[in-house]
């Protein structure tokens, strides 16, 4: 094996030129073949119901339409669930949500199949729905049984602290709003075959889905992603599309593209989950945690999913960075009928440290003290207080270290007393300020999902052609592994290509999330090159009688001490000789192991760590805010290429500052979702980003463990960043009682939200005054 | 001269379709028969500007850009522009537009699904402008929704702008441009196609005709609104009136005592004269809608549209303005006060028409307006406040309030205004007047807000007008 060498090389996206030119192709954006029919979705227009009647007599009738499939069109499974079953492709007599699909039509146009599916006329028998986790909670609807997990004795310590605290708290969905819809496009081949394209975080999953629901072996069906429009966790299952475009495909013989309107795509597909929880936390007067108990509850949607993934990584980040000796957590995943909640960037464990980061600000709040003081009071520390809740030792933590460097770049300290100064003066404004930290697991907490594969040639012009499990989504995992990749063969960038994501190419990836798409695939593609590196090294060895000599790929050369070969002659030379220019690559995490049930054991190769500042303003007559500044310090090892990884940190960040500021989902409470589009579900626009924004990768950052380029991930991790958005505007809130009363306030921190956490404050010191 | 041809340009060459379809959408044209896919559907209702693309159009011999959502607008409304899509920016050997080049070196692009459609706001206001500063660029953007990069590197790429050398393309292309597009100057357009029939007509006259002959006409001013009919609820519009080619309807008046608007006046032209009387009537505008919405949308839409969270209307009835409606032999002057009857329901009765707005100047007034919406940019109001007050001698003569998003239409405050009449300009005026606010709205409560917060609000608005009144400051944060 050749040294090591580090890159950290600045590169555009390498589809950056495509983008801004309109010539990157999406699914939907592939020319189709003469004779294409394009699919539309009848959707349920009830959450809860018998379905005793499906009339499509006008359907069939309508313009245009060529084909309609139902139910009794599948020939193998009917159902799209990735773990559990549960997510039927059309339900045979219940639906569960609304928006469920229930038949499928194929037409001349994609106009026509959208007004075709609309004239459907179904009759149903109304169940009650259960739309809310209060609701489910109640009624004990739940997908699994409730668990619990617990170390010492948490009942004990609190009862045994000298303060604490019981509260809830809400952290509220987030719809994907990936800006390209789901969408497939499908074209049947000899032997039953399937050639499908699919805008999905997770071909090998589609692939063998469709195999199953028709009957087939995975060996007929191939699916390519080039690119996706956006995932963050909202492609990783969500299967319907492809297998319903599939299933369409088949019955017509045609080739058959589907894309869901944005509304469809809103209401058909999941979100992130909702969390509710209830605490009782012990703790000493610094505000070091002694006992945590809590009741963790998600809405899980009418579906298993991955429901139960997501709420084991809210329970492995319900510590966030604190080290919390005694604790129990009972989570409850409720079930309820509305669409199955689904992966999103943080899948939970952002969830489980807002419950977490809850706690500790209203620790400081009940102390009277600077929250920063509580948070640091209970970081975990390196050689002691560094065991997890779930017996981890961590090894690589740098949050004391980032955290003091943050609090003085950012001038916190300063700051916070300005703020204070300017609350005083202030009536119809205030301002607040939070530091809060990351601390987030990085691999798939379900093990075997550790692994990876790559198939890289060379060809004889000396050119490379690589193909790995990853998909690109846009956090330029392509363009990184590329850079490896010529990295390690001494090659310019501009001679290794990678192409569509295929399934035929490299078989039973896993699903670009956790993060780990980089670190998993590009370690598969460096074996890959190890492979061949061998095949050539051996072969000029002895061609060229070189001993004792290690190779060296620099500048387009093979070096073996002062011997030096041209790639491109070398290349042509070993094809010649018969030597194999092309291998595939694989790649398994190490270390890790998870014992789910005893919910013990190492389930992280490593730790990404973070930390923001953010400083709010708020409008006390309004609840309408801005973000004034934020400053970022964050842990990105040793970046393979800095410009990409400043594009995850702000942009995860600023996803975050939505899902908890302003995007809020609603469903009436006959479970018809109302926030379906881009004019009532509001993400964030160019005019919420904080005004100063200072982001900085932790200039010390180093991956411990065996990385690739000993980088770390940031594809979830700064997410939870924006964090400190939301304890900054608690802050701002707290100042209308002078400090003294802990604000209640559940997230988003709509503008309504603070209006109303802001009078409850008020009506208390009213109150406390007519006493 | 009628013709059942739509000619435009495509960049500089000069295409024509016969009889098109008046429902499709210029998206849908771009896509599906262009075969050119690099402008993108996201939303298909103007929400997220992935359909981004940039007309142009002669005004006084020189070529006007405009960025709008080609999501929902009409292919016949093509006629007699030029069509500006991204692949378009490139030149022929494949050299990037500086537009394009600076978001390739900021990294203005993740997945790239977004990226046309900036590439297309950040070109109109590249070529409108001569320079670009922080407001004018986010103002550019604001319809605009990209979900990976967080716009830092978007602002940075449009910002670099001001360095590069304005000379690009189709600044070396404009003389030809400028005579291809006088060669197909318009002539009124008249559509039918499989019963769906689009008139474009250029003068109120042949307007006239138009209705005299047919019934059923849905009018387009603008057609953010109509065109969803199509986008979203998959119905067809029989017959569509384009009222954006009458150069009678396109127009600011001002004189001493008012301002008088065209009805199809765009808003964006609009709010840069309306700045000089009222700013905070701009600054609401600001907040109206993207650029891309506010190029095509025009106040005479907003106020047939007639719907309660209409972020022109409350202002427009505080402001006591008057809308001089045209039938086929008549003119009156309704006060818009009397215009709204029931939830989107307006006194225009069929074959009538609304000619202009006209907006008193209250020289002496102290006016304020304030839309409240979770986010700042391109969001629909929660409530939007408009007040007007005459105030001589530290007394309230006059009050004019009304409010959008607190009830069926949008509405005048009257219970409280008069409370508020002949008192002292003080704190506790305007504290008991706000209780009177229940008396005139029950809000109700949906996605966007509850109906207490709404109320509220309000209330507090009413306060906030004071305050600034008092202290002579804004007291906003956004």
């Amino acid at each position: 094996m050749s040294k090591e060498n580090f890159i950290e090389e600045i590169r555009p996206h390498d589809s950056a030129y495509k983008h801004v030119s309109g010539f990157a192709e999406y699914t939907d954006d592939i020319q189709e073949p003469k004779g294409t029919l394009y699919g539309a979705i009848g959707l349920s227009k009830k959450a809860h119901a018998i379905v005793k009647k499906i009339d499509l007599s006008e359907v069939y009738k309508s313009n245009g339409v060529i084909s309609v499939v139902t139910f009794n069109d599948i020939p193998g499974r009917n159902d799209v669930g990735p773990v559990f079953d549960g997510d039927p492709i059309f339900p045979k007599n219940k639906v569960e949500f609304y928006g469920q699909p229930l038949f499928a039509v194929a037409a001349t146009s994609t106009e026509l199949a959208r007004k075709a599916v609309l004239k459907a006329k179904i009759l149903y028998r109304d169940l009650k729905p259960i739309i809310r986790i209060k609701d489910a909670l109640k009624k004990k609807n739940f997908l699994f049984k409730p668990r619990k997990i617990k170390k010492g004795n948490p009942s004990n310590k609190i009862k045994a602290s000298k303060n604490s605290l019981k509260g809830n708290f809400t952290t509220g969905s987030q719809e994907h709003f990936y800006l390209e819809g789901q969408a497939a496009f499908v074209i049947p081949k000899e032997d039953n075959n399937l050639l499908v394209y699919s805008s999905t975080q997770h071909p090998s999953e589609t692939q063998q889905l469709i195999a199953k629901m028709l009957n087939q072996k995975s060996n007929s069906v191939n699916v390519v992603v080039r690119r996706i429009g956006g995932g963050f966790g909202g492609k990783e299952t969500n299967f319907m599309t492809a297998c319903v475009c599939s299933l369409l495909a088949r019955k017509t013989g045609k080739p058959v593209k589907l894309r869901l309107d944005r509304d469809d795509d809103i209401i058909l597909t999941g979100k992130r989950h909702e969390f509710f929880s209830e605490y009782e936390v012990g703790f000493n007067d610094d505000g070091v945690i002694k006992g945590l108990k809590v009741n963790l509850s998600s809405n899980c949607g009418m579906s298993a999913d991955l429901s139960a993934a997501i709420n084991e990584r809210a329970l492995l980040h319900i510590d966030n960075a604190y080290y919390i000796p005694d604790i129990e957590v009972t989570n409850y995943l409720c079930k309820t009928n509305i669409c199955s909640s689904t992966a999103f960037r943080g899948f939970g464990g952002n969830q489980g440290m807002m419950v977490i980061e809850n706690i500790v600000d209203n620790i400081a709040r009940y102390l009277n003290k600077d929250p920063l003081e509580i948070r640091k009071k209970n970081f975990y520390q390196n050689n002691k207080k560094n065991i997890t809740h779930y017996g981890m030792s961590i090894k690589d933590n740098v949050i004391n270290e980032i955290f003091r460097k943050l609090e003085k770049k950012s001038n916190y300290k300063k700051r916070y007393l300005e703020i204070k100064k300017f609350n005083e003066k202030n009536k119809f404004k205030k301002k607040g300020i939070a530091i809060t930290p990351v601390k987030f697991g990085i691999s798939f907490t379900t093990i075997h999902l550790n692994q990876a594969g790559a198939l890289v040639h060379i060809y004889t012009d000396g050119s490379v052609h690589l193909n790995h499990g990853g998909i690109e989504m846009g956090q330029g995992t392509h363009t990184k592994i590329a850079q490896l990749v010529a990295n390690s063969f001494g090659l310019p960038y501009s001679l290794v290509h990678i192409s569509s994501t295929n399934t035929s190419k490299v078989p039973n990836t896993s699903a670009s999330a956790a993060s780990s798409t980089t670190d998993l695939n590009g370690a598969a593609a460096l074996n890959a090159v190890e492979k061949i590196k061998t095949n050539l090294e051996n072969f000029i060895k002895k061609n060229y009688k070189i001993y004792n000599h290690e190779a060296e790929y620099k500048d387009q050369y093979i070096k073996f001490g002062n011997r030096s070969f041209e790639f491109r002659k070398i290349i042509q030379e070993a094809y010649l000789n018969r030597v194999s220019l092309s291998s595939s690559g694989f790649y398994s995490t190490p270390k890790i192991n998870f014992n789910k049930k005893r919910f013990k054991g190492r389930p992280f190769l490593y730790f990404c760590y973070g930390a923001a500042v953010s400083e709010v303003t708020i409008d006390t007559l309004t609840g309408e805010n801005v973000l004034e500044r934020v400053d970022i310090l964050h842990d990105a090892g040793k970046p393979i290429n800095p410009a990409l990884e400043l594009g995850q940190i702000e942009g995860g960040f600023v996803q975050g500052q939505g899902w908890l500021t302003i995007e809020e989902l609603n469903w009436k409470s006959n479970g018809q979702i109302t926030t379906f589009s881009p004019s009532t579900y509001k993400i964030p626009a160019v005019s919420d980003i904080p005004k100063k924004f200072n982001v900085e990768i932790f200039k010390e950052g180093l991956n411990k463990e065996k990385v690739v380029n000993k980088a770390k991930t940031t594809g979830e991790p700064p997410l939870m960043l924006a964090m400190s958005v939301f304890y900054a505007i608690k802050d701002a809130v707290a100042s209308i009682g002078n400090y003294n009363i802990a604000p209640k306030l559940n997230a988003p921190a709509t503008p309504e939200r603070i209006l109303m956490s802001i009078n409850k404050i008020k009506n208390k010191i009213k109150n406390q005054n007519g006493r | 001269m009628i013709s059942d041809t739509v000619k435009f340009l495509l960049n500089d060459k000069i295409l024509e379709i016969n009889n098109p379809d008046p429902n499709q959408t210029i998206l849908n044209y771009i896509r599906t028969e262009l075969k050119k896919t690099g402008t993108k559907e996201g939303c298909a209702e103007g929400g997220c500007g992935a359909c981004t693309v940039v007309l142009g159009e002669l005004v006084n011999g020189e070529v006007k850009y405009s960025a709008i959502n080609s999501c929902i607008s009409f292919v016949p409304s093509l006629n007699g522009k030029q069509l500006l899509i991204v692949e378009d920016l490139v030149s022929n050997d494949g050299k990037l537009h500086p537009v394009q080049d600076a978001m390739v070196k900021f990294h203005g692009s993740q997945c790239g699904f977004c990226t046309p459609g900036f590439v297309m706001s950040l070109f109109s206001m590249f070529k409108n402008n001569k320079s670009y500063d922080g407001e004018l660029i986010k103002d550019s953007i604001s319809g605009n929704l990209c979900r990976c990069t967080g716009y830092r590197p978007i602002i940075d790429a449009a910002k670099s702008l001001n360095k590069v050398d304005k000379k690009d393309e189709f600044s070396k292309n404009k003389s030809k441009v400028i005579k291809l597009l006088k060669k197909i100057k318009t002539k009124n357009i008249y559509i039918n196609n499989e019963n769906k029939k689009f008139f474009s007509p250029k003068t109120i006259k042949e307007l006239k005709n138009i209705i005299k002959k047919n019934s059923n006409l849905s009018f387009l001013a603008g057609g953010t609104d109509l065109s969803l009919t199509v986008t979203k609820e998959r119905k067809e519009i029989s017959s569509i009136v384009n009222l954006k080619e009458i150069r009678e309807l396109d127009f600011i008046r001002v004189n001493k005592n008012y301002i008088e608007v065209g009805a199809t006046t765009s808003l964006l032209e609009f709010e840069n004269e309306i700045k000089k009387y009222y700013p905070d009537f701009y600054l609401v505008l600001k907040r109206y809608g993207s650029v891309q919405i506010r190029s095509v949308g025009t106040i005479g839409g907003n106020i047939a549209t007639a719907s309660p969270i209409g972020d022109t209307l409350p202002i427009l009835l505080s402001l006591n303005a008057e809308v001089l409606i045209e039938g086929i032999n008549k003119r009156k002057l309704v006060s818009i006060n009397n215009f709204f009857i029931g939830y989107r329901k307006t006194k225009l009765k069929k074959n009538e028409f609304i000619r202009s707005i006209k907006i008193p100047l209250f020289k002496k007034n102290i006016f304020k307006a304030f839309k409240i919406s979770k986010r700042f940019d391109d969001d629909i109001s929660s409530i939007c406040g408009s007040f007007n007050f005459e105030i001589i001698n530290n007394k309230i003569k006059q009050a004019y309030i009304a409010y959008g998003g607190m009830a069926a239409v949008p509405k005048r405050a009257r219970a409280c205004e008069e409370i508020l009449k002949n008192k002292q300009l003080t704190i506790n005026t305007f504290i008991k007047a706000k209780d009177y606010l229940e008396k005139d709205f029950m809000p109700i409560g949906d996605m966007r807000a509850s109906k207490e917060y709404r109320l509220e609000v309000a209330k507090n608005l009413l306060i906030k007008c004071f305050v600034e009144i008092n202290t002579k400051k804004l007291t906003r944060v956004i």
